[in-house]
């Protein structure tokens, strides 16, 4: 995402290999490998960088990067919380191979991950480019939209959880008022993910707006301008103007989707709350069962801490190699 | 400015910065624009309005087929089982404290290493920001028990602190400001303050800081709003009853068969009124600071 | 591959310094003097009376400075989580919910053994296999027992008398001593009664089904029962409400919504009344309860335990018994709806008293006799683990239509599986 562009002055080309330790990174310079890369000397002489990004890692350090892989340590372990720790090698994963309910989760996850980022994102796109478009009440509709984004996601499911509950939610409720026998959002494999999904879009649609808002209004509207006298319509304009120039932003909005949408777990935690037995996490046919609330119940439920462990090590390596096949794909479909 | 990367909003002078598009303004194209605008207006704030209905009848007119439609007047009511039930102000205060103080922690500290990666090259830089990229990508609850134990190990479980150093070791605020300061904040600015003398940290304190408030506003609302409502890790690290956060006392109204829904909303109801009541007064000001360059609709 | 526990331990403090974080006192070092004048008190909303612990505080007063804490959230998860961290977060004196006791015993070591402070003299008090389930194969003993939850039919005596069957609690009793009894029952009951339901869902009937017998999954020997004969029969059982089409099939938050309308039955345990009391008060008068089916099970029902780092273990044992003795525990039925396990606080007035929710029926003449016949049974510490699949697969029956035969194969493939994960052979 930080491709950079050859045009541009800033370049300050007298500071190039000069004396002062702190130097300009020079990212509008020519390309690594030439005077412009700093020589190494001793580290030292870096401290002030150090010292400005230390706070930041030596936090993540400690709560991040060593709880980390404190987990990958027991992923080959047996471990229920408490007693000893048991070295079992490759055994949880083996496990994890042949167990059709981690399946299940990811299945889940993929889903629900599609099913509210797409809407999420299309939905935002279009509502930053219509708002961009209006000059009256522009303040207002930012912050109407951007409201979802500000509520708790504990509150959220208990309001889905009522509205869509099967006997006495309000939409089965006005479908009922036209005829339309009760829908069962909340046991359906498919409905309740399409109701989880719903909650997610809820929630983010106004937050990416105000993101691709951001970008469109760093389009010059001369560009516009020449394209109105092209003669292209809005449609068009959208697609062959606002689109390509947005790429680097759209990119950036869906590895953000990305990682939240694939870490989902609040919302069908606390939409199930509840089914508080084991057996429903979940909800009916597990169907709202994510691959993190799995891994929540079989670490923390069922005490199988070593098995949790194993679950989120071999979702996180899925999502690597899911986000290099795409990367791949984006990088191959960009050249011409 | 190149126009390559346009998350770098507030350009500082853009000579093709638009004129005010009149002309736009009258075509009937604007009306559809408003008409599917508010169509998602009032998606997105119907909840809040469908929660209060909920929250100001009893629940045996919830449970009704079909519910009540209208306002009731049990709101009082309502509220005071959910005093009876939980320390609703205890809790509200102990979250403000902790969300203001991860707030202000993590816009300096976010800030100062993204400054730092934007503008400067040092020995490992690459490395380091990569680790970053690939740790966001990892879920957090991986790392629940482990810092459990850290923090047990501090003495710090059960306390209010012990929420604050996992919400800074987040790395969204870094990857989403050094984008900013890269193109935000113009390279020659820096290097002419460098002339003047200005060290490394007057760069930063003077000159960035000042130029990416926008960025940094944006960034504030979502810091706060993530402390405000994180739930899993207080659930887990605060044991003592005496200091829990507003999330987790919420939670504990919706549990078990015997729920009494219209308190359960008038809960969610409190609990998140104060959020977007002081999200709407300051907003305005934040989102249009994080999207410069709007015209100001009147 | 060796590296221990304690090693972690000590790279996270390292880890903790270097990030300049303040290393205050260490996680192991309690020990030493065991008579503490502070205790703490770990329980969850409801696991007992309010009342009976703010007078054990002021009871205990002169000796102890007893403070009470109700725990939000996760309760087996949060005490897990402490207990593996050590230190002095650590509560002196707390709940263990029932359905939990059977996965903290392996970790016996964590927990003082109740025997060793007096319990032996007092658990003749307490209803045996209430007392079982928190010992140890080695006899000893980590729970002290507060209450227990022995199940009954609860049922909609309107609606029965609207169906032209008998009212009368020992009437319908005897109306429904078998399984096929009470589904046939049931059958005429809804052609009456339009729109109703028998049970509000199958895996409420497993529950039950599996629970009246004395062997669960997992036998004394560590070994996987769950795809025998008696797991087989009480799966059969359960499925059959559904076939006849008596099944509410509720696994959502509609329960609430429904209890009130369209069930004419719920099986549960004696705290389960107050769930429909509170669910449906506009029902007030119409039910009434009677022995269930075949006969009791248990259900919930919890514990009081003293972690090993309890700060003066005497006092606490003190505390826990005069909490729970009979008279303190009939009260908690009172407060709480909490059924106490001594069998002597059945006939003290507390609660031999009518009930108005049940048209002034004396409940306790049906909930005292079935306390006592509660099966003795075995629970393994991975049982609640591998019932899960069970219980998931009955949904699937419910929600996606699935066929029964493959339900309990999956579901039988997918507990052997979990038994093994959990070093069951």
């Amino acid at each position: 995402m930080t491709s950079p562009p050859v045009t541009g002055p800033a370049a300050v080309p007298e500071h190039r290999g000069g004396p002062g330790p702190a130097r300009f990174r020079p990212r509008r310079a020519t390309p690594a490998g030439t005077t412009a890369r700093p020589r190494r000397r001793g580290l030292l002489s870096y401290w002030r960088q150090y010292l400005a990004i230390s706070p930041f890692y030596l936090i993540f350090a400690a709560f991040s990067f060593f709880p980390v892989f404190y987990s990958l340590y027991l992923a080959f372990q047996r471990w229920d919380g408490l007693g000893d720790m048991q070295f079992v090698g490759l055994q949880q994963f083996r496990f994890l191979w042949s167990d059709p309910v981690f399946w299940l989760s990811i299945r889940n996850t993929l889903v629900i991950w599609v099913l509210s980022t797409v809407p999420t994102l299309l939905g935002a796109l279009v509502l930053a480019t219509l708002l961009h478009s209006v000059r009256r009440f522009k303040g207002f509709y930012r912050i109407a939209l951007y409201v979802p984004n500000v509520t708790s996601i504990v509150a959220v499911a208990i309001f889905f959880g009522a509205v869509f509950s099967n006997n006495f939610g309000l939409v089965n409720a006005i479908l009922g008022t036209v005829g339309i026998s009760p829908v069962p959002w909340l046991s359906n494999p498919w409905l309740i993910k399409v109701v989880i999904s719903l909650l997610m879009t809820w929630m983010w649609t106004g937050y990416n707006m105000i993101i691709y808002l951001a970008g469109l209004q760093a389009i010059p509207t001369s560009i516009y301008e020449a394209a109105k006298m092209d003669g292209a319509g809005p449609v068009r304009t959208f697609f062959q103007i606002t689109v390509p120039i947005m790429r680097p932003i759209i990119l950036f909005t869906v590895i953000i989707s990305t990682i939240n949408g694939l870490q989902s777990f609040s919302e069908p935690q606390v939409l199930f709350a509840n089914n508080a037995a084991n057996a429903n996490l979940g909800g009916p046919g597990q169907a709202g069962l994510t691959t993190l609330l799995y891994f929540y119940q079989s670490a923390f439920l069922n005490n199988d801490y070593g098995y949790g462990a194993a679950i989120v090590w071999a979702f996180f390596l899925l999502i690597i190699v899911l986000v290099a096949v795409n990367w791949r794909i984006t990088q191959r479909g960009r050249k011409p | 400015m190149t126009t390559s990367d346009p998350t770098a909003g507030p350009t500082t002078a853009d000579p093709t910065r638009p004129a005010p598009r009149a002309r736009r303004l009258r075509r009937p194209k604007g009306l559809t624009a408003h008409i599917i605008l508010m169509a998602a207006v009032l998606l997105s704030v119907f909840p809040f309005v469908w929660t209060i209905v909920m929250a100001t009848n009893t629940t045996q007119d919830i449970y009704k087929s079909p519910p009540k439609f209208t306002f009731g007047s049990h709101l009082l009511e309502n509220i005071r089982h959910v005093l009876n039930t939980i320390d609703f102000f205890g809790s509200m205060l102990n979250t403000v404290i902790v969300a203001t103080v991860t707030t202000v922690l993590v816009l300096f500290i976010d800030s100062l290493a993204a400054f730092t990666f934007a503008k400067f090259d040092f020995p490992g830089r690459k490395v380091l920001f990569g680790t970053l990229l690939l740790f966001m990508m990892l879920p957090l609850q991986l790392a629940i028990l482990p810092q459990f134990i850290l923090m047990s190990n501090i003495g710090w479980v059960g306390m209010l602190k012990a929420l604050v150093p996992p919400a800074l070791a987040n790395a969204f605020g870094i990857f989403w400001l050094r984008q900013y300061i890269e193109n935000g904040v113009p390279d020659e600015l820096l290097d002419a303050a460098r002339i003047d003398g200005a060290g490394f940290f007057r760069q930063y304190w003077n000159i960035a800081l000042p130029m990416i408030r926008p960025a940094l506003s944006f960034l504030a609302i979502y810091a706060f709003v993530g402390a405000w409502n994180d739930y899993v890790w207080p659930l887990i690290v605060l044991t003592n009853p005496d200091h829990v956060t507003l999330q987790v006392e919420l939670a504990q109204l919706n549990v078990g068969h015997t729920t009494d829904y219209s308190m359960v909303m008038a809960g969610v109801l409190m609990a998140s009124l104060p959020l977007v009541l002081v999200f709407a007064i300051f907003a305005r000001g934040f989102i249009a600071g994080a999207t410069e360059g709007a015209v100001q609709g009147t | 591959m060796d590296l221990s526990r304690r090693g972690f331990l000590q790279a996270a403090a390292l880890t903790a310094a270097a990030s300049g974080l303040t290393v205050a006192c260490g996680g192991s070092g309690s020990g030493g003097t065991k008579n503490g004048k502070n205790l703490t008190l770990w329980y969850w909303g409801g696991a007992l009376s309010d009342k009976v612990v703010a007078e054990a505080k002021t009871h205990f007063s002169g000796s102890v400075k007893l403070t009470a804490a109700s725990i939000g959230g996760d309760f087996k998860q949060k005490l897990t989580t402490t207990l593996a961290a050590g230190g002095s977060s650590v509560p002196d004196i707390t709940g263990i919910k029932g359905e939990d006791i059977a996965s903290f015993l392996p970790n016996a070591s964590r927990f003082l053994d109740l025997n060793d402070l007096g319990f032996k003299k007092l658990s003749s008090q307490y209803l045996g296999w209430k007392t079982k389930l928190a010992q140890t194969s080695d006899g000893k003993q980590i729970g002290f027992p507060i209450d227990i939850g022995p199940t009954a039919l609860f049922y909609r005596e309107d609606l029965f008398a609207k169906a032209g069957v008998a009212t009368d609690p020992a009437k319908v009793a005897a109306l429904v001593t078998t399984w096929d009894d009470y589904f046939t029952l049931g059958t005429e009951l809804q052609k009456k009664n339009p729109g109703t339901f028998l049970v509000n869902n199958i895996g409420s009937v497993f529950d039950m089904t599996v629970g009246q017998g004395t062997q669960r999954f997992i036998d004394k020997n560590n070994h996987f029962i769950g795809d025998q004969d008696h797991i087989r029969a009480a799966w059969t059982t359960s499925v059959r409400p559904y076939t006849l089409g008596l099944d509410a099939k509720i696994n959502d938050n509609s329960w609430n919504a429904a209890v009130g309308k369209n069930l004419l039955t719920e099986l549960g345990a004696a705290w389960h009344a107050l769930d429909i009391e509170q669910a449906a008060p506009q029902t007030k008068g119409k039910w009434r309860v009677c022995a269930m089916p075949v006969g009791p099970a248990n259900q919930g029902g919890s514990y009081l335990a003293l972690p090993k780092q309890c700060r003066n273990p005497e006092e606490a044992f003190k505390i826990i018994s005069w909490i729970l003795s009979p008279a303190n525990d009939a009260r908690g039925f009172t407060d709480a709806a909490i059924f106490p396990a001594a069998p002597a606080a059945y006939t003290m007035p507390a609660m031999t008293g009518p009930d108005a929710f049940f048209g002034g029926q004396k409940i306790i003449e049906v909930f005292g006799p079935a306390a006592k016949a509660v099966p003795d049974s075995y629970e393994a510490p991975a049982d609640a683990a591998v019932m899960a699949p069970y219980k998931t697969e009955l949904t699937n029956i419910e929600a996606k239509g699935k066929k029964p035969d493959d339900a309990w194969k999956d579901a039988v493939s997918q507990a052997k599986q979990i038994a093994r994960r959990q070093g069951v052979n």
